[in-house]
């Protein structure tokens, strides 16, 4: 399993202390920096039943996933706080409420990226399951899936802005880029699915602002 | 053209509404003052003149049709100016878009009468011959205010040949793909009774745009159509007409269907047919009073059965039988020559019978009805009509639709005419009663709402429900999608030329969309219906003639169109619709200019015809342009012969937008050529898609180059020029 990082821009906003609220131990905050992953596998099918169609090979586990790190979490800590999201298919589940010990919540915001520059102060969910702070299905959540007959393509939809509280208490945002491995252009669904791409901006400090 | 190969999907709605204008037809071979002379019955329901009609009504003649060398509907329909003629989602069949809507928002009439059997709301044109048509009257624009539902866009009237002196025609036709027709027509008249009958068979071996795939695109067919009609003048005042059409065709079929994960080669046959019978009574009281009884009832069957070939066993089966029977009865009164009224009553019966509702129950439905009108002519320049009608259907409750039209001649070389009125549409048999799970496209399940609730209760308790999409409960009772459309336009006369010209606006609401309301645990979508959208159609329609002499004249028509999902543009401009661009994976707002609308809707379609004919030594000739301009298709997930159709939508918004993969625009060069000898011989030879423009996964019912041949022989010398 490798995950690439690659640092896609840096926020070229001037850090102005005045703006920027300071953290507990009154430090200046530096400016936080967008990163994509690319082909992270949640819980990928290793082949598909030739009668039915279906996956097989999947774990039922949940990839697990640290903003703080920037990297996957093992498994065997997922009673932990280290990590922060986690995906399987197409549900995400955040480290708080049923899903795990942490603090996490999640919302969704329609809106570009780059112009969500704070997090909204309130309107946070925890995973309840069977219900996710992040929806599932079709339109509710991050993603459309096609209707009609097999396969069914996932597509991210465009505007869906993931913002996060993490297991800890800070802030991320997060788009989905793409469900498929190597993040094809136009997808058919025929190609292996449940590989994330997404970039996300992490704010390490005690503030909801992503500048 | 005709039964693609397969895969069936069931969306309807506002994906497919589709769009069309109106005007006169510019005819190649009369001049259109002579046109405005033309009596058409469709608008008004009474025999009128067509320059006294204030709505926009077109008229194709047989002449032209002839000149064509035009076999069936859905080929003389697709060279009219605002018809588009588009393949449905699950590539079975033509229907036609008009003004921007889908097929089923248009009623097809023959001799005034509803043409059932409509498959997912779209009428297969190519059932219907025109080798017996006098000629087919569009209205554009609502006319439920005189037909009831269904007239949404507007009505397609199609009038056949009655008997007229003494006629005896054959005709044949050979072209390519081994498509075969034969045409023979009789009749004869005396001062009491008339006969006319016709007779066609038309055969073909269907064609293949992708070879490389299992199966055909069109798959071979042949098919025959009877029909007859006696008129009997009981006294000089009363007379009885009445008609009956037999329509048979079979095909066979080689398909490729998904069966798990695997292609599964199936082969088998389809069969379909209907028959009429439509007997009318008129009387005349006086000079004053006419009354119309007319009595109609129809039949439409199909069977489909298809089975694997590795073992013959049998894999997909399909039965649809429909009924329709309509007694109705009406009066035109002419208080004095500026004040006429018409009123009518009567009832359907509609039933269905299918294996796509589950269980072969037959489904009945029935509506009363009644209308009337009232046209006033108070000044010689100007015509008024107002009317409406009231329907009442036992599933969907009632519906008042009224209309209100106008004429004005300002001059001799200006008229101006505008019109208002409600268009509705009931929910058909399928949206309410469907219980269809598609073994052949998958596995997905589409579940009328009047059904919905039994079946996902039975599904949960045997939990084989995984999830819901969609609160089931919120679902209701399907309501009529209704519509308030506004026409107005003229005809201008500049010195040789005249123009026609027509803006439209339709607003819709309650548009019946589908919706996926739940996920089986092996993986399947349950869809069922529901009225959600609200949208628009807007647009202008001109056509141009003008006669160059000598026999030839030029015609030129062009529909500008814009057809949106009202709420969409809403949440554009509220800022709240992305597109990510696909390559570099850039998120961007869209902006409202940016919007393209509806699938399945050019912006620009239009035509250049030239035709020519000389009477003296029996030459006749036509050059015909047709062009539809670019537009994108939605999710329909069908396939075509196993390869899959693409959507348009390729930036993860599901909106139709000028960032997205479109279907170009493409234009079709039609030639014909013919000579009549001795009065009564003519041979014609044609070309229909002169540069073999072939589109196999998006226009499959577009086939390449057509070639043809035909020859025709009268018996009578005087009707070889009719």
């Amino acid at each position: 399993m490798s995950i690439l990082r690659s640092v896609l821009f840096l926020l070229t906003i001037v850090v102005s202390l005045s703006l920027v609220s300071c953290s507990d131990d009154d430090e200046p905050s530096l400016p936080v920096a967008a990163e994509t992953v690319e082909n992270l596998e949640a819980d990928p099918a290793t082949g598909f039943d030739p009668n039915t169609g279906q996956p097989i090979g999947t774990t039922g586990k949940f990839k697990l996933f640290s903003f703080e790190t920037g990297d996957v979490v093992a498994n065997t800590d997922s009673a932990t706080t280290k990590w922060d999201i986690g995906f399987r298919g197409t549900t995400i589940m955040v480290n708080g409420g049923t899903s795990g010990p942490g603090a996490a919540q999640a919302q969704i915001v329609n809106g570009l990226f780059d112009e969500i520059t704070e997090a909204p102060e309130t309107g946070f969910v925890s995973d309840n399951k069977p219900t996710y702070a992040i929806p599932t299905g079709s339109g509710n959540g991050w993603y459309n899936a096609s209707a009609g007959p097999p396969p069914t393509i996932i597509t991210p939809i465009a505007g869906r802005v993931i913002i996060i509280k993490t297991a800890t208490g800070r802030y991320a945002k997060v788009e989905i880029l793409s469900y498929y491995k190597d993040a094809p252009a136009s997808p058919t669904g025929n190609e292996p699915a449940r590989y994330y791409k997404f970039r996300y901006v992490y704010q390490p400090n005690d503030t909801r602002s992503f500048n | 053209m005709k039964k693609l190969a397969l895969v069936l999907i069931i969306f309807s709605g506002l994906k497919s509404l589709e769009a069309g204008a109106q005007t006169f037809q510019p005819t190649g071979d009369s001049i259109i003052t002579r046109e405005l002379d033309e009596i058409v019955v469709t608008a008004t329901r009474n025999e009128r003149q067509m320059g006294a009609i204030p709505m926009p009504v077109s008229l194709i003649p047989k002449s032209q049709i002839k000149t064509m060398g035009s076999l069936r509907l859905n080929d003389v329909l697709t060279e009219q100016t605002g018809l588009v003629v588009v393949p449905q989602v699950n590539a079975q069949g033509n229907g036609i878009q008009l003004q921007g809507f889908n097929p089923d928002y248009t009623l097809i009439l023959l001799n005034g009468e509803p043409i059932i059997g409509r498959y997912t709301g779209s009428l297969e044109l190519s059932r219907i011959a025109v080798g017996n048509i006098k000629q087919i009257e569009i209205v554009k624009g609502p006319s439920s205010s005189l037909y009831g539902s269904d007239a949404l866009a507007g009505v397609i009237n199609i009038i056949t040949d009655r008997p007229s002196g003494k006629t005896g025609n054959v005709s044949a036709r050979y072209g390519t793909n081994q498509t075969m027709d034969l045409s023979a027509d009789v009749g004869f008249t005396n001062d009491k009774l008339g006969v006319y009958l016709f007779a066609n068979r038309y055969s073909t071996d269907g064609y293949d745009l992708s070879p490389e795939n299992f199966g055909k695109t069109v798959s071979p067919f042949s098919n025959e159509t009877f029909s007859a009609r006696f008129d009997y003048r009981i006294s000089p005042k009363t007379d009885l007409g009445i008609s009956g059409r037999y329509f048979n065709e079979n095909q066979k079929f080689n398909f490729e269907v998904l069966s798990g994960s695997e292609l599964v080669r199936t082969s088998g046959t389809g069969s379909t047919h209907d028959y009429n019978f439509n007997p009318v009574l008129t009387h005349r009281w006086s000079n004053n009073l006419k009354t119309i009884a007319r009595f109609y009832t129809t039949h439409y069957t199909t069977d489909t059965g298809l089975s694997l070939e590795s073992d013959g066993s049998l894999y997909y089966t399909d039965d649809f039988t429909q009924t329709f029977t309509r007694p109705e009865i009406n009066a035109e009164y002419f208080i004095n020559d500026r004040n006429i009224i018409t009123v009518g009553a009567g009832f359907t019966s509609e039933s269905v019978r299918t294996s796509r509702y589950g269980d072969e129950t037959l489904r009945k439905q029935h509506t009363d009805y009644g209308f009337f009108q009232y046209e006033w002519i108070p000044i010689s320049k100007l015509t008024v009509i107002a009317g409406g009608r009231y329907d009442h259907n036992s599933v969907y409750g009632s519906q008042f639709s009224p209309k209100l039209s106008s004429q004005l001649e300002i001059n001799d070389r200006v008229t101006l005419k505008g019109s208002m009125g409600v268009g509705f549409k009931s929910p058909d048999f399928r949206q309410l009663y469907f219980n269809f799970t598609n073994s052949a496209a998958g596995g997905y399940s589409v579940l009328g709402t009047e059904v919905i609730a039994n079946k996902l209760a039975e599904l949960e308790s045997q939990g084989q429900i995984a999830a819901y999409l969609f609160d089931p409960s919120t679902l209701g009772k399907l309501q009529a999608e209704r519509s308030v459309a506004f026409n107005f336009g003229g005809t201008f006369l500049l010195d040789k030329v005249t123009v026609n010209t027509n803006a439209f606006y339709n607003t819709v609401d309650n548009l019946i969309e589908t919706q996926a309301v739940a996920i089986t645990t092996n993986g399947q979508n349950i869809f069922s219906y529901r009225n959600i959208q609200r949208a628009f159609t807007s647009g202008l329609e001109t056509n141009v003639s003008y006669p160059l002499g000598k026999g030839l004249s030029l015609s030129a028509g062009y529909q500008l169109l814009y057809a949106m999902d009202k709420d969409v543009l809403k949440d554009i401009r509220d800022g709240n619709v992305f597109y990510r661009d696909n390559e570099t994976l850039v998120t961007k707002r869209l902006k409202a200019s940016e919007y393209y609308g509806l699938y399945n809707r050019s912006r620009h379609t239009g035509n250049i015809k030239l035709f020519y004919k000389n009477e003296r030594h029996g030459w006749d000739a036509s050059l015909r342009f047709i062009y539809r301009g670019k537009y994108g298709i939605g999710d329909i997930r069908g396939s075509i012969q196993g390869e899959v159709v693409p959507p348009s939508d390729v930036n993860n918004n599901a909106v139709l937008d000028v960032h997205d993969n479109f279907i170009s625009g493409y234009g079709l060069v039609n030639l014909s050529l013919g000579k009549t000898f001795f009065d009564n011989i003519r041979i014609q030879v044609g070309v229909d898609n002169l540069f073999d423009h072939t589109e196999p996964i998006f226009i499959p019912n577009l086939p390449g180059r057509i070639l043809y041949g035909s020859l025709a022989y009268s018996f009578f010398k005087n009707q070889s020029k009719r």
